[in-house]
């Protein structure tokens, strides 16, 4: 399907909260580069597959493997460390903290800082109105501009990698619009991203790939441009 | 927030998917078919046993449960036992009074104790001769049980504005306004109104139908208050078995599973919370007109924070939430803390406990033999190697004697003086070997078990048992925590699966 | 005047200890939402250390180093001393309740205190200890200082004032500027939030004990120098740190020094004018009061739910 070793890949993944099956021998790859979508309605398991990526959730069987390491026994913050970053559902800004502020924890693990300033001038280009706002508190921000700093605060770090968690939940259509633009503008950039949608009409339109879950299990995979037309998805997800 | 969203999908996607076998079932709740397989259970006979007792009514227990204790005086002449079991009787009420708050109520309540004393007082104050009142008991009693209800309520009324851990900051403080007040009630009320430190004396003792029962007859401990304190145990442990079945006492468990939810189905929390705190500050206001009749005196010292400290390890370590759990944990400790009193008894608890308990965890295996015989071996030979170098290490005499302690003191070293800075060395060494025993596993484990038994040997006998005082705090502490990290669920408590 | 004078200098002395103690309140609650009882017993553990310390060091009447040092010296093993002491409590007592009910660390916290209490009395018994800090220098740190009109303001007051403040404005530099202290803050506002930048949520909460536990210990040792101490005095001293904390605004640090200073004044005064027996009521009568009135403290946000 894709390149033999793909950057991320979930293979076996079984999932349980206390006796609930969660994830049901999930497989799930990302390619080098490539930007797949995970669709599924309310409750379909995309939060736990994200969480299970990210190491905040740990599956009882299975293995994530990232950039060529298994990382399904390791912290999320040695993962984070490896070049993941996530741009989180609802955004999650640290509020009290100012977008500099924010800024700077998406680089935590750049310990050194060195390039330091070079990756803020790199944002700042990207989301201009970041830099006007850099000394404002984020709690203060509206709904497009926070998911502007979140994607800066995610950016920071290099990832090879990038999660997004339902990035056009809670946005204007406008900023839906505008949001998905910016995602294909960081995707031609180079890093790869596996954005987690509910829109699936939007999210196929700008993929390479995409995953349906339905509750734990992946029920669908394929191109883009083909699941787009798939008779099923439309009458599940599209409305249609 | 985040959590709460979280939580709420993995509720809906918990709905497992249909197995292969049997599909989709309309009607049927998987999750709430399967809930038996969620509940852990011993396998094999003993399983069987546990089954079988898990049938037998509740009121069969509670009927044998107090068949038992009032056959006690029966068996024992002495008033220390009779004493003993009265205090006992006592902190199972206390006990009840706490589990609904804590245990069903979810809150933390930190002026429990005051609720005792505000029952204390007010049966003194209506009973006592200073006061000339001289109310019938079936007044006065429930009078006070009244009043600490409605204390409990005005106490409880700030926690409607406030959330979660600012109960526990106001009850507190209530705690120490009651300590406070007590103590310098001469001062506020003028000398000739109030005793102060000093308490209020005289309180004339029960008096049923127009008998009154003396506290004591020649000296002995009249049984009469055992069995008073026994049927306001059943009342009170009937009255809430009741209330805990009533929608109020659902009310309260889903209350304190999940507060969003209640509040989300439009249960009236705040009230909820009220009642759970008030019906607890009833039950120790009640208690403390007992105690208060019996010692016919009260005195502010008496409810102070290691009272608070010891109900809250009884109903901890019995199980929040289960009756029975919290009557068994009253039992335990208060009998714990009676040996704990006394060197002799003291020690052998510690020998006994330490073995059982090592019994409990490693079984009757190799691994048991090893432990043994090797904490046994290094006695031995650190006490041969201590008595060789200087004589008076191993010196010293066992406290309290008997035969037990002579062989302590074969083995343990006891020297015949402690130089200062041995006892803190020791004691802080063993609780930084208890600590990392936690931390190991395997063979490492077992290597540092032996030396650790024996250290806590050698601080049992040098330094604890000189000290009875603090070291039943210490072991109430400890238990405290160890129960809550290790078994939250406590001992009877059953253990709820966790949604996460 | 002069007494008003002589009350506002006790309440500047007494606030900032209280102040200290009330830090680490607000950053434990901060991170972890958890009231750690256990505070108040690690301040007075603080202040026994101290007092090992300065045994050590020859005692006040026979020193083996100048006075500054040893003061120097006594105030940083006790904060050495507490903060492994803060790493050990959070270790075991804590972590293990991480994703438990809300009301489980709160018990945990309590045994704790109560274990340290009584563990402390096993082991030094209930004897005061008094570190005789009159005979340091022939009692240059009473003698010596400045007159503000009639009244002087001692050297020790000034030395304990001073320190309690270097100590907080560098917690407070610490906090805003250095790398660790952000991801604290980020961490206390949204912890899943911070693992998701890559932040170590646990070091982040050993951090969090170590300050508080090391700012509990130099207050210990602050409160020794001028009363003697005894191993009963965690659970005032908790409950009053605490009180500061809440009247500030739990989780918050510069109400914790404004909360630390308020009730340092009201203590004094109340002593002052009124009586020594009233003092600590007066202390829960105001708690109380704005616990009603104010009930996210002077610096705190209110506490909005989002559902």
């Amino acid at each position: 399907m894709n390149a033999p070793e793909p950057l991320l890949r979930l293979s076996g993944i079984n999932t349980f909260y206390g006796l609930i099956h969660i994830l049901q021998d999930v497989e799930i790859e990302v390619g080098v580069g490539e930007l797949v979508s995970l669709l599924g309605g309310n409750a379909s398991g995309k939060s736990t597959t994200l969480k299970t990526i990210l190491g905040i959730v740990r599956p009882r069987t299975g293995a994530v493997t990232f950039d060529g390491e298994d990382v399904t026994g390791r912290s999320t913050s040695h993962r984070i460390g490896r070049g993941m970053a996530i741009v989180p559902e609802n955004r999650r800004l640290f509020g009290p903290m100012t977008v500099l502020e924010n800024l700077e924890m998406g680089a935590y693990l750049n310990r050194d800082g060195t390039g330091r300033k070079a990756d803020f001038e790199r944002i700042y280009s990207l989301f201009p109105l970041v830099y006007e706002r850099r000394s404002q508190l984020a709690g203060t921000l509206s709904g497009g501009e926070q998911q502007m700093v979140a994607m800066g605060r995610a950016l920071m770090s290099h990832p090879k990698l990038l999660l997004m968690d339902e990035p056009s939940m809670g946005l204007a259509p406008v900023l839906v619009e505008r949001s998905f633009e910016i995602i294909q503008q960081v995707h031609e950039a180079g890093v790869a991203m596996l954005v987690v949608e509910q829109n699936a009409n939007m999210a196929l339109s700008i993929a390479d790939r995409g995953y349906v879950l339905s509750t734990g299990r992946v029920v669908l995979q394929g191109k883009a441009s083909e699941l787009i037309e798939n008779e099923d998805l439309r009458k599940a997800y599209l409305g249609r | 927030m985040a959590d709460e969203e979280t939580r709420r999908e993995r509720l809906e996607e918990g709905v497992p998917a249909a197995s292969a076998t049997a599909g989709p079932q309309i009607g049927v709740d998987e999750w709430v078919a399967r809930s038996a397989e969620r509940r852990g259970g011993r396998g094999g006979r003993l399983g069987v046993v546990e089954a079988r007792l898990r049938t037998v009514p509740w009121w069969a227990w509670l009927t044998l449960f107090v068949a038992i204790v009032a056959a006690l005086p029966v068996g024992f002449e002495s008033g220390y036992v009779r004493r003993v079991a009265f205090d006992t009787v006592i902190f199972m009420l206390l006990a009840l009074g706490l589990n609904v708050v804590v245990g069903w109520g979810g809150l933390l309540d930190l002026g429990y104790v005051a609720f005792y004393g505000v029952g204390a007082y007010t049966y003194a104050i209506l009973s006592a001769d200073r006061y000339d009142l001289h109310l019938p008991v079936f007044v006065s009693i429930p009078a006070a049980a009244v009043v600490g209800g409605l204390v409990g309520l005005l106490v409880g009324l700030p926690s409607r504005r406030l959330v979660g851990d600012y109960l526990a900051i106001v009850t507190l403080f209530f705690f120490q306004i009651f300590l406070t007040v007590s103590n310098n009630s001469d001062s506020i009320f003028g000398e000739d109104r109030a005793g102060g430190p000093n308490g209020i004396l005289n309180v004339e003792p029960l008096s049923l139908f127009g008998r009154e029962l003396p506290v004591s007859t020649e000296g002995i401990f009249n049984v009469a208050y055992l069995y008073v304190a026994l049927a306001f145990f059943v009342v009170v442990f009937v009255a809430l078995r009741l209330a805990n079945a009533s929608r109020t006492g659902r009310a309260w468990r889903s209350l304190r599973e999940d507060p969003l939810a209640a509040e989300l189905m439009g249960m009236p929390v705040n009230w909820l919370k009220l009642t759970a705190f008030a019906f607890g500050a009833a039950v120790a206001a009640l208690t403390g007109t007992l105690v208060t009749a019996l010692n016919g005196s009260v005195f502010p010292q008496t409810f102070e924070f290691p009272l608070l400290i010891t109900v809250y390890t009884m109903v901890i370590l019995g199980g929040a939430g289960s009756q029975a759990g919290v009557v068994i944990g009253a039992i335990g400790i208060s009998v714990l803390l009676e040996l704990l009193r006394e060197p002799g008894d003291s020690r052998f608890l510690f020998y006994v406990l330490s073995v059982l308990a090592l019994v409990g965890t490693l079984r009757f295996s190799r691994r048991l033999a090893i432990v043994l015989g090797g904490t046994l071996a290094l006695g031995f030979v650190v006490h041969s190697l201590a008595g060789a170098i200087d004589g008076s290490w191993t010196a010293g005499a066992a406290r309290d004697g008997g035969r037990l302690g002579e062989w302590a003191t074969q083995w343990v070293v006891v020297p015949s003086s402690l130089a200062s800075w041995v006892t803190p060395v020791s004691y802080i060494g063993l609780v930084a070997a208890v600590l990392t025993l936690t931390l190991l596993r395997g063979r490492l484990r077992l290597a540092l078990l032996v030396p650790t038994l024996y250290l806590a040997a050698f601080v049992w006998e040098n330094v604890m048992l000189a000290k009875p005082e603090p070291t039943r705090f210490v072991v109430l502490g400890a238990i405290l925590i160890a129960v809550m990290v290790a078994r939250p669920e406590g001992v009877l408590g059953e253990k709820r699966v966790e949604i996460v | 005047m002069d007494t008003f004078i002589q009350l506002t200098i006790n309440g500047f002395t007494l606030g900032s200890v209280y102040a200290l103690i009330a830090l680490g309140y607000s950053l434990v609650y901060g991170i972890l939402k958890l009231l750690n009882f256990a505070h108040g017993d690690v301040f007075m553990v603080g202040s026994f250390i101290g007092f090992g310390a300065l045994q050590l060091l020859g005692g006040s009447t026979a020193p083996k180093v100048p006075t500054w040092l040893l003061l120097v010296l006594i105030t940083l093993a006790a904060m050495a001393g507490c903060a492994l002491l803060g790493v050990v409590i959070e270790r075991f007592a804590y972590r293990p309740l991480r994703n438990a009910p809300r009301i489980a660390p709160l018990i945990s916290a309590l045994g704790v205190s109560f274990f340290l209490a009584y563990s402390m009395q096993l082991m030094f018994g209930s004897e005061q200890r008094d570190y005789d800090a009159f005979s340091l220098s022939g009692g240059a740190l009473f003698f010596n200082g400045f007159d503000i009109g009639n009244v002087r303001v001692p050297l020790l007051r000034i030395v304990i004032v001073a320190s309690a403040f270097a100590l907080m404005i560098v917690l407070w530099l610490l906090v805003t500027r250095t790398r660790t202290g952000k991801a604290m803050r980020a961490t206390s506002y949204d912890r899943e939030a911070a693992a998701m930048m890559g932040i170590d949520v646990d070091r982040v909460i050993v951090f969090a004990f170590v300050l508080g536990s090391a700012l509990a210990g130099a207050a210990g040792v602050m409160f020794a120098l001028r009363a003697p101490t005894d191993v009963a005095i965690g659970f005032l001293a908790g409950l009053k740190g605490f009180t500061a904390a809440v009247i500030g605004g739990i989780g918050s640090i510069p109400g914790a020094m404004a909360g630390g200073l308020i009730l340092g004044f009201a203590e004094a005064f109340t002593q002052g004018y009124i009586s020594t027996r009233w003092s600590d009521l007066l202390v829960f009568v105001i708690l109380i009061a704005f616990m009603l009135v104010r009930p996210q403290g002077l610096f705190g946000k209110p506490d909005i739910k989002k559902v």
